[in-house]
């Protein structure tokens, strides 16, 4: 409260000024020399006209006038200077005779705010107008904090009220309604309630704005408050005459008369419409998914506790579904983002029709709206990603939750229209029962999670109820998955390196990284985990990260011995769909400042076969910036022939089956000389894997394949390794098959003609 | 109250008439200027003596014909500033006079400012004795 100070200083100047009004000479004389001295500054005026044209342009802190004046007397100045703008609150003293009650009478008709009888007891007087001007200011002091108070109500939209009980005999009516009493409310008020400062309102007006269920609890509210006179707060929706709806919080303390009896409240009415817009709107943030609307993973928690106390108090079961889309990473990846959300609003929009999904859960209802109120849990929840839960607070048996699955299997039948496209997209659902496969939210989310795993595991797309059994392997797995997760930002994954060779010329003219993970002290083998990779999207990112340490070690052994050859690496045909491999691959060889042919992709024929149409047009890119393709595992899948003549691709890899039974069986080395005479024909160099013989080599010798990989040569090395073998074995030409390689090279026509790039 | 100090009104105060001229009166009127440096009771008692001739003069006019109005008027200005100079028989029957107005006792009117002229004539009289000497 230092404000107020402030004004008052203003207000209180040192010497009051007084405008003394006075026919009479000598009074005005002699009145001035008495006030002076006594700390008022005077300006004479001696007449009612001389006062009015005074104040025209000056302002006096009061003003004492004469009562009685030839021409304008003080009553008619007095009345005169209230009709001047500033001046309607301006203290008059007005100045009468002893014996004239009459004009008393007249002074307070005319305005005066006080009169005075004449006399010479000057210290009087001088009290008298020292009390007028503090009470003036006082009384301006409070019309300023009204209007300030006023202000602020409006602007916080809030005002008060006044409410009198009726005035009845005690039993005669009881209920608010029925006592309407007498209800006053300030301006402020009115506006908050949609009125105009001059209109009247009613308390029953009033109580009809609020909408029929709320207004029934409100009366019930109101009575109960009134009856047992305690403190009034609540909070209550009303549609306002021009059809606006709005929240106003209603707050009052019950008033007591001498005798301590309740007479009626006082209080302030204020719209709260947009702070508890503002708190819908915070709640529903931390409780719903941004993306579908739907519960989120908290919300789903809290309705899932909720569900398992109900359960728990009337004993029946309840149910969790776990719904995990299959393969949706794919069309995140392919699609892009933005159509991966797409398909998840609308599979959200599916997975709510399967069930009797509630958005709003009244914590009230769930108290008091009987046994069937945590019906309204249930709900499809997003617990993220492309995982979404259904609750079901109350099933009969697992056959009910059976039938929801159904239900939800079903739901995802119909394509979804994504990104411009026709998808279909297919879900895997795992279903826990309480109290079977868990007594709490914890319990029940991890068995769901295993029961969904095991429906992955066995082909996806189906429903599968959890069963201790499957508890061992899919835990096993999921711990896999999430420390695959963070194995590449842990730096756990390794590329191996195994040496393609010419056999002529005993040179190392390539070689295969091949990934392996370092988790903890077990080298865990491709085969372990690139499934499971493949399976969670993870192949992506770990085949991005192959592409950048392939072309690492290029740079190193470059620098370290002269290779100048290609390094290949395996990659997934989803990674030939994405179209920003290429853009991968020039990073990868950039950041490392190798050329593109330093890196060569294998891609497995079955993976191509499989996705022909999506992959060609990156393969023709790839070719464009010199990346070279290798088909991996030749002659296991079913090649189409008349594609392989136009595909953009430099090598084919005989798999290693046919090179495993080569001298063996008679069928295996018709197939290898067929691959050969095929790649021939279509200029294509060929490669033998798994060598791991002398016969092997001599026979793919032989037979025209003098590239080979396998252990008969090396093993998949760490890098460091590759560079010993290379100078201990390799250049020393002290292994067993470089003898007899040694033997072909001095045949030089051959060498001439094969020669690689 | 303090003594009013021996100077030019003191002096004045002690030469007034006691019967038309109050000496407490006259000493709150010095009390208002005690050192007497703003001549105030000179200066009063001169204005007070301008102004009683003007209302007089005013009166005499007003009594043929006669003007309730102005005499009301005059009466009740005089009555205020000869009570505030000590001349309390005038005041008195200015009261007398204005009382007589209010009343409507017209018939008793002439004999009261009858008296109240010859009293107004001696009052001024005796504030012009008191202001020659100064």
């Amino acid at each position: 409260m230092s404000l107020p100070h402030a004004f008052d200083a203003d207000d209180s100047p040192e010497r009051p000024k007084v405008l003394l009004v006075d026919d009479d000479e000598v009074t005005l004389m002699l009145t001035e020399a008495a006030l002076r001295e006594r700390g008022f500054d005077i300006v004479e005026a001696s007449s009612g006209e001389r006062a009015l044209d005074l104040l025209a342009g000056w302002t006096p802190d009061i003003i004492v006038l004469d009562a009685v004046m030839p021409g304008l007397d003080g009553f008619a100045t007095c009345q005169a200077l209230r009709g001047l703008t500033g001046f309607e609150n301006m203290p008059v003293l007005m100045l009468t005779g002893l014996d004239d009650e009459a004009s008393i009478t007249r002074a307070y008709q005319a305005g005066a705010t006080d009169f005075f009888v004449k006399s010479n007891q000057w210290s009087l007087l001088s009290g008298r107008l020292r009390y007028l001007l503090r009470s003036s200011r006082t009384r301006l002091e409070l019309e300023r904090s009204k209007s300030k108070l006023a202000r602020a109500q409006d602007l916080a939209r809030m005002g008060s009220f006044d409410w009198r009980k009726p005035l009845v005999p005690p039993g005669a009516g009881t209920g608010f309604a029925a006592s309407a009493g007498s209800l006053s409310l300030a301006p402020e008020a009115l506006r908050v309630f949609g009125y105009g400062p001059q209109d009247t309102v009613t308390l029953r007006q009033l109580v009809r704005m609020v909408p029929m269920p709320e207004r029934r609890g409100m009366t019930r509210v109101l009575s109960g408050v009134q009856t047992q006179s305690t403190v009034l707060a609540i909070d209550v929706p009303v549609n306002l005459q021009d059809g606006r709806s709005r929240v106003l919080h209603v707050e009052a303390e019950p008033e007591f008369n001498e005798h301590g009896h309740a007479v009626g409240y006082t209080g302030i009415v204020q719209d709260v419409t947009d702070r508890r817009v503002a708190e819908d709107r915070i709640r529903h943030l931390a409780n719903f998914d941004a993306l579908t609307g739907l519960p989120n993973r908290r919300q789903l928690i809290w309705r899932t506790e909720r569900a398992l106390d109900h359960a728990r108090r009337l004993g029946h079961q309840a149910s969790m579904l776990l719904i995990d889309l299959d393969r949706f990473k794919v069309i995140n990846d392919t699609l892009g983002h933005a159509a991966g959300d797409e398909l998840l609003v609308e599979v959200a929009r599916r997975l709510r029709s399967c069930v009797r999904h509630s958005d709003q859960v009244m914590d009230a209802a769930l108290e008091s709206a009987g046994l069937r109120s945590h019906r309204s849990l249930e709900a499809v929840g997003r617990l993220g990603g492309d995982e979404f839960i259904a609750l079901l607070p109350e099933v009969a048996d697992q056959d009910d939750a059976d039938r929801v699955a159904g239900r939800i299997l079903e739901s995802m039948r119909e394509p979804v229209w994504v990104g411009g496209q026709e998808c279909f997209v297919t879900a895997s659902v795992g279903i826990a029962m309480y109290p079977n496969d868990g007594l709490s939210v914890a319990d029940l989310m991890r068995n769901a999670d295993v029961a969904m795993y095991s429906v992955k595991n066995t082909g996806r797309n189906a429903a599968a109820i959890y069963s201790p059994m499957l508890a061992g392997r899919g835990r096993e797995k999921l711990e896999l998955e999430s420390a695959l997760h963070k194995a590449i930002e842990r730096n756990e994954l390794v590329l191996h390196y195994q040496p393609k060779i010419d056999v002529r010329s005993a040179r190392m003219v390539g070689a295969e990284a091949l990934m392996r993970w370092q988790r903890g002290s077990t080298l865990v083998a491709p085969a372990d985990f690139i499934p499971l990779a493949e399976e969670t999207g993870l192949i992506v990112p770990l085949s991005e990260w192959a592409l950048r340490e392939a072309a690492r070690q290029a740079k190193i052994w470059s620098v370290n011995f002269g290779f100048a050859d290609s390094i290949a690496v395996n990659l997934p045909n989803r990674m030939f769909e994405r179209s920003d491999l290429v853009e991968t691959i020039h990073q990868s060889v950039s950041a490392y400042g190798v050329p593109h042919r330093a890196i060569q992709l294998e891609i497995t024929e079955t993976g191509l076969m499989k996705d022909l149409q999506n992959v060609i047009p990156c393969l023709h890119r790839l070719t464009e910036i010199g990346v070279e393709i290798s088909i991996d595992d030749f002659g296991t899948g079913y090649s189409s022939l008349a594609y392989l003549t136009t595909l953009p691709i430099s090598e084919l890899k005989i798999d290693r089956s046919f090179v495993r039974d080569l001298g063996i069986t008679p069928q295996s080395s018709a197939v290898v000389t067929a691959i050969i005479a095929l790649a021939r024909s279509l200029g294509l160099r060929v490669i033998a894997e798994g060598v791991e013989n002398m016969r092997q080599m001599e026979v793919l010798h032989r037979l025209g394949c003098t590239v080979m990989q396998g252990f008969l040569f090396s093993r998949p090395i760490p890098p460091d390794d590759l560079e010993l073998w290379l100078q201990h074995t390799v250049l020393p030409r002290k292994a067993p098959w470089i003898v007899q390689a040694g033997a072909d090279y001095i045949d030089p026509p051959r060498s001439t003609v094969i020669s690689l790039p | 109250m303090t003594q009013p100090p021996v100077s030019a009104p003191g002096a004045l105060q002690a030469q007034a008439a006691p019967y038309l001229l109050d000496a407490q009166a006259l000493a709150n009127l010095a009390q208002l200027d005690p050192t007497g440096a703003n001549k105030l009771l000179e200066r009063v008692l001169t204005t007070y003596c301008s102004s009683l001739a003007r209302l007089m003069e005013q009166l005499a006019a007003a009594r043929r014909p006669f003007q309730a109005d102005t005499v009301k008027l005059v009466t009740h200005t005089l009555k205020s500033s000869s009570a505030s100079v000590g001349a309390l028989r005038l005041a008195a029957l200015c009261s007398q006079a204005e009382q007589a107005l209010r009343d409507a006792r017209l018939d008793d009117l002439p004999a009261i400012l009858d008296t109240l002229e010859i009293e107004a004539r001696h009052v001024d009289a005796a504030v012009h004795q008191l202001l020659v000497p100064a």
